[in-house]
């Protein structure tokens, strides 16, 4: 297997959710073989555990109520429909 | 959650503004934090959070009730910031530091947690970095790793979002996250 095209390209499907069986079979046989992959493989599934732990950043304070005084008043057509 | 939002966008499309407050309120940090990690500046991150949720008020007619609410307003905000980032001026970052965001640069908007001494600390760093990192990807496969990682979106829902074939999706994600292979594999 060409490790460069056909097996990083079974790693992504594999990280899609979108490897069918026989396709499981030949990237782990593969990977069983061919170290370089191996570490690829690890290098990628790191990344995706490393994203989930980027920094959380929360909206300035009173982010609501400066949004909520911008907004255009309610339509009188709204007001009797209610 | 969906069916509480559900509910309070149906009243919000009834008039009443008050219920408008909760849907703002549930979303205000994902979609600034959005908003921030597409354009890395506090100032315009605000700026645009906030028109993409007045924007998505005024059309609230205009949204689907058997869509994600969630889909529909991400797909106002990252156009909001696409169309930001196409009219920066080139000398818009020099400019970004001295004016404009009164002397804040973007890391003191981000989230104080509790700074403890130690391994805490290292690790604080580390998701800076991470941030730092995924903020330094190009914009389009910037906003497809953050919804799909960040925001945990399908990929198809991403697809909704950035109204790009899913094939496309598919195509800038294995970029992003060879990207970011390189750029993370040393921490």
């Amino acid at each position: 297997m060409n490790c460069n095209k056909e097996a990083v390209e079974l790693m992504h499907k594999y990280l899609d959710g979108d490897l069918s069986k026989p396709e499981e079979t030949e990237l782990r046989v593969h990977l069983e073989d061919c170290e370089a992959c191996q570490t690829h493989f690890h290098e990628l599934k790191r990344t995706i555990t490393l994203i989930h732990s980027a920094e959380q950043i929360s909206a300035p304070k009173n982010f609501t109520e400066n949004v909520m005084q911008q907004l255009p008043a309610e339509k009188k057509r709204m007001r009797y429909s209610r | 959650m969906d069916q509480i939002i559900r509910e309070k966008i149906k009243l919000v499309k009834k008039g009443d503004q008050s219920a408008y407050e909760d849907v703002v309120s549930f979303f205000q940090n994902k979609i600034y934090q959005h908003c921030f990690r597409m354009l890395g500046n506090a100032h315009e991150a605000e700026d645009i959070a906030q028109e993409a949720f007045i924007r998505a008020y005024v059309n609230i007619h205009s949204f689907d009730d058997k869509r994600k609410f969630s889909t529909w307003l991400y797909r106002i905000a990252t156009n909001l910031t696409i169309d930001r980032i196409r009219k920066r001026k080139p000398d818009y970052y020099l400019d970004a530091e001295v004016k404009g965001t009164d002397g804040l640069d973007m890391y003191s908007q981000l989230a104080s947690k509790d700074r403890l001494p130690g391994e805490e600390v290292e690790s604080i760093e580390l998701q800076r970095y991470i941030h730092q990192e995924i903020s330094g990807l190009p914009p389009k496969y910037r906003s497809i790793i953050m919804l799909r990682y960040l925001e945990e979106f399908s990929l198809q829902e991403i697809s909704d979002i950035l109204d790009i074939p899913l094939g496309t999706v598919k195509t800038r994600i294995h970029r992003g996250r060879e990207a970011l292979r390189k750029r993370l594999r040393h921490v």
